[in-house]
């Protein structure tokens, strides 16, 4: 195994006890594929998680979020929030405007995005554009042509349920659409999505219990972000908070059994010493 | 309405049937209308239902419907903007159009008329042309004019501003050539037989004219059945269908007719009948003195504008557009491409219109005319001005789209208009040559995308004045040009004399908070409590200390986007605050009902309370520095989610709670942050205050809920619901 790239956790080579699979060795940089000869990436301060997709988050193509469960809505919204934030802060060319497209049955199920709430993300009200419409069919349609647009830095679109309009034509659509226009395409899904999708990443994203601030009240949000696919490299599992303020993650060590306890499995044994 | 019966059946029109419409007048049932195979029956409009009946059971009888007679004018009405795009309304039956300048288009005033009721004529509705000077000598001729063979009822008037006129009787128009005329039309068919003679009463004084008939016949029915029975009349239908006065004829024209050509109430036409005045052409010369007397001015008035010594504009029905484009066809089209097609040449030709003026569009509108009379309208707005023709196009294509078979061609379109409805400045902008103009992409996604779904669906958040959450931003159309938050037009009005306890602080459980210069005991709070006026701006960490006084906080913890100051200054205020909670005097700078209109409370302190009078005015940036400080979800339910919850103290934060049948455990809990409603909104003053906790499950789902109601106060049992999701 080759050496730990700079940045990343010591603990991340233990992570192959893990048990969803999806860990794999380290990639040599040289030898990756031509995904990650993308002109733009974004990154996103968390070290481990932007050597893993060689730099950080794709910029010019669709990433996928879901949520673990549907009570996990908040944490996938407010994840593609902070993407979209960033990639506006950090928007030097465009106009720094980011479009939430959202169906009316999506909106009615989990609410509708809240103007005063996004500001911990950089999303100021005067950045943001809402747009809702009845249909998911609806919804791509306007996914794509936002994303043709070369003002908008971000494209955020929600889908209900597990977003089946989406499908792997429609997402291999909006992925060249991003390509051409080198925006920002987020997907989000209310309910993970099994089957293929042509998006450069696939989310799936959980809250975890936050760290109680200095006051004893409630600190900010904590994402356990689980990376399912990756064009660039490879996939993994991390645990970043989300700074209202500095508005950047800050990468939390994973505090996972790593590896199962060995428990009838006897004590190393001791080599036999001879003595004389 | 007969015609509109017969146009509402299928098969070959019933020619022959008589057919009566009734319609209740006092308790019994009237005949409202008829066509004319009923009339020739003789049978009279106003006649009880029960006697025609008795005199032919088997009569067809349908009941009245002016509703539909309405749809059914406004629909012919919107029809007639083919021909002008002044086209006002003279119900029940009767349309005026302004057809200055417009004649000259369709190859002269008969061609033009011929047209009109042609056209008419095979959509299945006969109608009465008249075109004169006046609006009033028109409407006079196409329901009275003696040269149509059968008397006209439901006459149409189009009214005529013949730019070419030679004359104008009227001396109040400014440009001396405006010739207003009227053209009438009604479901009469032209072509009738001379019911008049049958009945000859009220003879014409014109002797090439036929006899008029009685009063009671003017709004009888005629059917295209009539030229049956008199084919001779029926051969000149096509001359009897409109009626032209000559520039300058209206008094000639107007002379024979009767009174009731004047649009005078029968009352009046009778009691002139008395006195043997019967037709214009005896008052119309008569000394004016006493007629006004007797009849009231309106009658002058009336006589005024019939002869043009009065002015009487025209109330179009659909706003004039600035600039208008069209195209005819001899072939109708049908695709949507070629529509398109036609609509980009038309824009080319309005954006030249424009660019010469210096404007551009920020309303169009495609008007479709469909060869069977439908008009399909489609309209696009834009927010910024718009010029470029293609760009109209793409907008139109994406209404067309998303209308999809809502506008159905039909047998084909044959006519197409483009009309620019709201046009703003336009200055020519220097465009870079590098650099693309992100500002105008975006602008005209906006308008694309709201031309697809409906401007109000793209929308921008803009924060309001008020803290409760659900009114505290508001989705504002993105196309609007800048949007500005909303602030109260009105001041409450207050009366702070009968109220003891205006202001009230949210007690927070047991905590105490020692304010300067006041201790303040919790339950010591009224029972009444109305409102909360404070603008606070509490960092978190305000919120959640409760040991040290509020200066001392807010000098040690400065937020970032509070002034540094902002507590200090505030000090007095709060002390005003809690005295006037204690019952001491209200400091006057809060009284006489200045008291700023938002509600909402703290758990802890407040810095940054604000008691000045005029705070109604408060600036944008200072509504939204209000609304940063409290944690806010990112997700909100337009419509809170009730769900079960258990607080170990009936005022404290839930231990669990119960969402969509998942049980959660609560690990972390923050709050209450008070808001109260705004009293001066609830009418019968039973909205609840509520209690909000921003709380954190042990799965670390983030929700903000809140109790509605204060225990022991406002309800016993207060309820829980969840308004919203956070990160």
């Amino acid at each position: 195994m080759p050496s730990a790239l700079p940045g990343q956790t010591p603990s991340r080579s233990l992570r192959k006890g893990v048990g969803w699979g999806q860990v794999v060795a380290t990639i040599n940089p040289s030898r990756v594929s031509p995904w990650s000869a993308q002109e733009g990436s974004l990154r996103l301060g968390v070290p481990a998680l932007d050597a893993a997709l060689q730099g950080g988050l794709g910029l010019g193509a669709l990433h996928e979020f879901a949520p673990a469960s549907e009570l996990q809505l908040g944490s996938a919204f407010g994840f593609g929030l902070a993407i979209a934030g960033l990639a506006a802060a950090g928007d030097r060319t465009r106009a720094a405007q980011v479009l939430c497209i959202a169906t009316d049955y999506a909106a009615l199920e989990a609410g509708a995005p809240y103007g005063l709430g996004l500001d911990g993300f950089g999303l100021s009200m005067d950045r943001l554009l809402i747009l809702r419409v009845a249909h998911p069919r609806d919804a791509l349609w306007a996914f794509e042509e936002a994303l043709k647009c070369r003002a908008l830095t971000a494209v955020l679109a929600e889908l209900p349920e597990a977003g089946d309009a989406a499908d792997l034509t429609a997402t291999r659509r909006l992925s060249l659409a991003a390509q051409a226009s080198g925006g920002l395409g987020l997907l989000l899904r209310h309910r993970p999505y099994p089957l293929p999708s042509a998006a450069m990443t696939r989310w799936q994203i959980a809250a975890a219990l936050s760290q109680p601030d200095r006051f004893g009240g409630l600190g900010g949000p904590r994402f356990d972000l689980s990376l399912h696919r990756n064009r660039r490299g490879r996939c993994g599992r991390w645990i970043a908070d989300w700074n209202h303020d500095e508005r950047n993650f800050v990468p939390q060590a994973l505090s996972l059994g790593m590896a199962a306890a060995a428990h009838d499995r006897p004590d190393r044994a001791q080599p036999l010493r001879r003595t004389a | 309405m007969t015609d509109r019966i017969a146009r509402s059946r299928s098969g070959a029109p019933p020619e022959q049937a008589p057919l009566v419409v009734a319609q209740p007048v006092k308790t019994a049932l009237a005949l409202a209308a008829m066509n004319d195979a009923a009339a020739r029956l003789g049978l009279r409009t106003g006649m009880a239902l029960a006697d025609a009946k008795a005199m032919y059971p088997t009569l067809a009888v349908a009941d009245a419907g002016p509703e539909a007679d309405r749809i059914l004018l406004e629909a012919i009405a919107d029809w007639c903007d083919r021909y002008t795009p002044l086209v006002g309304l003279d119900p029940p039956d009767g349309l005026i159009l302004d057809i200055t300048g417009c004649a000259h288009l369709f190859g002269g005033e008969a061609a033009f008329c011929a047209d009109i009721v042609q056209r008419l004529g095979r959509q299945g509705l006969a109608a009465r042309a008249a075109i004169a000077d006046t609006v009033g000598c028109a409407w006079a001729v196409a329901r009275f004019g003696a040269n149509f063979s059968p008397p006209p009822q439901r006459a149409i008037a189009c009214d005529r501003h013949e730019g070419t006129a030679v004359q104008t009787p009227s001396p109040r128009s400014p440009s001396g050539r405006s010739r207003p005329s009227t053209t009438g039309y009604g479901e009469g068919r032209g072509e009738g037989v001379p019911q008049a003679q049958t009945r000859g009463e009220a003879p014409s004084p014109g002797a090439s004219r036929r006899p008029l008939p009685a009063s009671g016949e003017r709004w009888r029915m005629r059917h295209r059945s009539a030229t049956c029975d008199c084919p001779a009349v029926a051969g000149r239908g096509k001359q009897a269908s409109y009626a032209i006065v000559p520039p300058g004829g209206v008094r000639e024209a107007l002379l024979p007719l009767r009174l009731a050509a004047l649009r005078i109430a029968p009352d009046i036409e009778a009691a002139l009948g008395q006195a043997g005045l019967k037709c214009i052409t005896d008052v119309i010369d008569r000394p004016r003195a006493p007629l006004a007397a007797r009849f009231g001015a309106d009658f002058i008035r009336r006589i005024d504008q019939a002869v043009g010594r009065d002015d009487e504009p025209i109330t179009p029905r659909l706003p004039v557009p600035s600039y208008v484009a069209e195209r005819r066809f001899a072939e109708p089209i049908l695709l949507e491409a070629d529509v398109l097609r036609t609509t980009e040449l038309l824009a080319q030709e309005l954006a030249r219109m424009l660019e010469r003026r210096g404007e551009g569009a920020r309303r169009l509108q495609v008007a479709l005319f469909r060869t069977d009379g439908k008009v399909h309208r489609s309209e696009v707005g834009t927010g910024a001005p718009l010029r470029d023709p293609a760009r109209m196009r793409t907008l139109f294509a994406e209404r067309l789209a998303a209308v999809g078979e809502a506008c159905d061609p039909g047998f084909g379109f044959d006519v197409v208009r483009l009309s620019a409805l709201a046009t703003e400045r336009c200055d020519p902008v220097q465009t870079g040559l590098a650099a693309p103009d992100h500002a105008a992409e975006l602008a005209h996604l906006v308008d694309r995308l709201g031309a697809r779904f409906g401007l109000r669906r793209v929308t921008r958040p803009v924060p309001q004045d008020s803290h409760i959450p659900e009114f505290a931003v508001a989705a504002v159309a993105a196309h609007c040009d800048r949007p500005r938050p909303f602030i109260p037009a009105q001041k409450p009005a207050r009366k702070l004399s009968n109220d003891p306890h205006p202001l009230v602080l949210a007690e927070a459980g047991t905590q105490s908070f020692p304010q300067p210069g006041q201790s303040w005991v919790p339950g010591s709070a009224p029972v009444q409590e109305t409102s909360i006026s404070i603008r606070g701006s509490v960092s978190e960490g305000i919120l959640r200390s409760d040991r040290i006084p509020a200066y001392e906080r807010v000098k040690e913890l400065p937020h970032p986007l509070i002034p540094a100051d902002a507590g200090i200054q505030t000090l007095p205020n709060c002390t005003d605050v809690y005295g006037a909670k204690a019952g001491s005097p209200r400091p006057r700078g809060r009284a006489g009902g200045e008291t700023r209109p938002s509600s909402v409370s703290f758990t802890g302190t407040c810095a940054g309370m604000s008691g000045d009078g005029d705070s109604f005015t408060s600036s944008p940036a200072e509504i939204q520095a209000d609304s940063l400080c409290p944690p806010r979800p990112i997700r909100l339910f337009g419509r809170p989610e009730p769900i079960e919850a258990i607080a170990e103290v009936p005022d404290g934060p839930p231990v669990r709670f119960r969402w969509r049948r998942v049980l959660h455990q609560v690990a972390h809990a923050e709050g209450p942050e008070r808001i109260a409603m705004e009293w001066w909104r609830d009418q019968n003053g039973r909205a609840l205050t509520r209690d909000y906790f921003r709380v954190e499950s042990r799965e670390g789902v983030r929700v903000w809920l809140y109790r509605e109601g204060l225990y022991g106060r406002e309800l016993m049992e207060p309820r829980w619901f969840l308004h919203g999701l956070f990160a």
